[in-house]
């Protein structure tokens, strides 16, 4: 038997008797006996350590516990009903600011967004019309598309 | 025997009463198994004073999750499984002391201790001794890692069976063999790295 498996035994002892050839290399190996000596040790230990009582719960416990129970569920319910208005009410007043945003910052008219916006509005001038399209078009390197004068 | 059976009845009607939000049906629950969740909690943590909040804070979980418990196990086993969950989390957290046992401990007196432990059976221990080896393998536990912390405690500590095990930890019986082997030696390895610490 080699250390590793004298050791694997000595694990899992827990105060049982070892076979002959286990003592007979444990008589031999100082390793081995000290790694048996700690296996005993520990062993007393958890003996010692499951002997000590858990301490006992305090008088009322169970009610305290209660009465967090129903603080917390009233508290619970109220808090859900807020935060699901109130993410609510959040979320239209973003979209309101973003909207309101947007109206402000893009202009109606312009040498690209004017055209896009008119498309948008469904309002193509005569001349907006005659542009290739910006985006799909063949525009080439002439820039002939872009209007002489810019729309007002 | 009609007294268990009464018990029973009583108790199934709690959990469906708590399950329905009745947070009053819950208090007969925390009482009957308050003792059973103060020592799990005591064995995993080791802290006197964390024990009463730590407990308080499963049960709380465990009113929050009863919807989800189905009479599949037992009550206790599935409240046990909530505390060794809460305790695993915990321990995770705090850092494993390493202060050397071997360091604070007169030699002579190690040896002493050994030397009267080495029977199978020890015998003749005084109440100091014992306190020193709690103490000892307290600080011990406190070095292992979570998982083999909790292994360890639920079957030197609590006492509990192979097959309660894997099903409060919701593992195989064999892997819970496997793991209860692998924490006892890694645990004896540590003691050998500890001591050479301590020198």
């Amino acid at each position: 038997m080699d250390c590793q498996a004298i050791r694997d035994l000595v694990s899992d002892l827990r105060g049982g008797e070892l076979s002959a050839e286990a003592r007979e290399h444990l008589s031999k190996c100082a390793g081995c006996g000290g790694f048996l000596r700690d296996a005993g040790l520990v062993h007393a230990g958890f003996g010692a350590l499951a002997e000590e009582a858990a301490p006992e719960a305090s008088l009322g416990f169970a009610s305290r516990v209660v009465r967090r129970l129903q603080a917390w569920e009233e508290k619970g319910a109220r808090r859900e009903f807020f935060e699901t208005v109130g993410r609510r009410f959040v979320y239209a007043t973003l979209a309101l600011t973003l909207a309101l945003l947007l109206s402000l910052v893009l202009p109606t008219s312009g040498p690209i967004r004017g055209v896009a916006g008119a498309d948008f509005l469904g309002l193509q001038s005569n001349s907006q019309s005659s542009q290739p399209d910006v985006i799909g078009g063949d525009i080439g390197d002439s820039h002939d598309w872009i209007p002489a004068r810019l729309p007002d | 025997m009609a007294s268990l059976e009464s018990k029973a009845t009583h108790e199934i009607e709690c959990i469906r009463r708590a399950q329905q939000g009745d947070g009053e049906a819950f208090g007969p629950l925390v009482e009957r198994h308050q003792q059973r969740i103060f020592s799990i909690v005591f064995h995993l943590v080791r802290r006197r004073d964390e024990v009463e909040d730590l407990a308080q804070e499963i049960f709380f979980k465990a009113f929050r999750a009863i919807r989800s418990y189905n009479f599949q196990s037992s009550f206790a086993t599935w409240l046990s499984r909530i505390a060794v969950n809460h305790c695993y989390d915990y321990l995770r957290k705090v850092r494993a002391s390493r202060i050397s046992y071997y360091s604070e401990m007169p030699e002579e007196s190690a040896r002493e201790l050994e030397r009267k432990v080495e029977s199978p059976q020890p015998r003749g221990l005084d109440h100091g001794e014992k306190v020193a080896l709690r103490d000892f393998v307290g600080r011990l536990l406190a070095r292992a890692p979570a998982d083999d912390r909790v292994i360890l405690t639920l079957k030197e500590l609590e006492d509990f069976s192979v097959e309660e095990i894997s099903d409060l930890l919701n593992l195989k019986s064999s892997t819970v063999k496997v793991r209860l082997h692998r924490a006892r030696k890694r645990m004896l390895e540590d003691l050998g790295r500890w001591r050479q610490e301590g020198k």
